[in-house]
């Protein structure tokens, strides 16, 4: 089975206020990687064991690829 | 926009906070006093609450009473480790927070914005995470905390180096408080203090609380190792001043706004002159 499977879901009431913390631009979710991506911010919030990581300094740069793809 | 002055190291804060998860339970007589009062407060205001997020506020969540009526709780903390282990939960920075607008009913933070940066800032961002109406509590270390050891500090320094350094952050005057909570736009501001004094025997163990409570020294311009000497200096001065420190815990209140809410009239709009109404009175 893939890995995705066994990653904790998020709540959908909290999927449904969050927003980027720097541009508070709307997120997808990205359940495969377990991230929430902010496009306006070109950043990648990690999930660790179900807990959204909406800290910027812990985010992940998105790379040109992903921009493009996006 | 030119970002404020960083005052206070984040990232450090974040692990002093991780690093005190497991401590915080004995030593955090403060936060659990404040959360205590918290309650109080929650259960005063005839009010129900759909949906509230608490900062920095682990326990809290499992304290609520009934007569609080908070539906849903979200409970953040920028460091993951302090968060409850069950529930909506999230890591984030009071000072960015990640909520759409409008989406909050009330909004908790416990003993976390002394740390901030940008004060106002941080306060209006969670006005406009929260609905009209809805309510904003935080609790803060006020300008008197930890006075006792601040001077103890200064006095073994200058003593011993010659010189002085800030070994224990400043903290916010009321004033400023109630000033932030306004010019956030907060409706209906209120600022009130909880003093606590807590005598030590030993003064040692004042600095082990602190540590415990993940608030020991996050400066950015924070001094160099404190030479042993000067610790121990200080430590005496401390035992010798009385050995007992204060703690204020400034509790800022603010609604956002809302037509129900009472609000002074617009000049000129009086119905009765000023003299027909002193007339009447007497």
């Amino acid at each position: 089975m893939s890995e995705a499977q066994d990653k904790p879901e998020i709540d959908r009431k909290l999927l449904e206020i969050l927003v980027c913390p720097q541009t508070k631009a709307p997120l997808d979710y990205d359940r495969e990687a377990g991230e929430l991506i902010s496009k306006k911010a070109g950043l990648a919030y990690p999930i660790r064991d179900g807990v959204p990581i909406m800290l910027i300094e812990e985010a992940r740069t998105l790379t040109d690829e992903e921009m493009r793809a996006r | 926009m030119s970002s404020p002055p960083q005052i206070f190291d984040k990232t450090l804060y974040a692990r002093r906070r991780a690093r005190a998860a497991k401590t915080v339970g004995d030593a955090g007589f403060l936060h659990r006093r404040a959360m205590e009062d918290i309650v109080e407060r929650l259960e005063i205001v005839k009010r129900r609450f759909d949906l509230a997020a608490f900062d920095g506020a682990g326990d809290l969540t499992s304290m609520l009473t009934p007569a609080c009526d908070v539906e849903d709780v979200i409970s953040m903390d920028l460091a993951p480790a302090r968060l409850p282990q069950t529930g909506l939960r999230l890591a984030a920075d009071a000072e960015a927070l990640p909520f759409a607008p409008h989406s909050l009913n009330l909004f908790v933070s416990l003993l976390t914005l002394h740390t901030a940066n940008d004060l106002v800032g941080a306060l209006a961002q969670a006005r406009m995470a929260l609905k009209p109406d809805g309510l904003f509590i935080a609790a803060v270390f006020g300008e008197e905390t930890l006075g006792a050891l601040r001077r103890a500090f200064y006095a073994a320094e200058a003593e011993i180096t010659g010189g002085v350094s800030a070994r224990v952050a400043p903290f916010a005057a009321i004033q400023d408080c109630g000033q932030a909570l306004a010019r956030a736009g907060f409706a209906l501001p209120v600022v009130d203090v909880d003093k606590v004094a807590v005598s030590y025997d030993d003064p040692l163990k004042l600095l082990r609380d602190l540590r415990g409570m993940g608030e020991t020294n996050t400066l950015m311009n924070r001094p160099g190792p404190l030479r042993r000497d000067v610790l121990m200096r200080a430590m005496a001065l401390f035992a010798e001043a009385g050995g007992t420190e204060k703690f204020e815990i400034v509790y800022l209140t603010g609604w956002t706004p809302h037509e129900s809410q009472q609000k002074p009239l617009k000049p000129g709009s009086a119905k009765m002159s000023l003299k027909d109404a002193i007339k009447g009175a007497s």
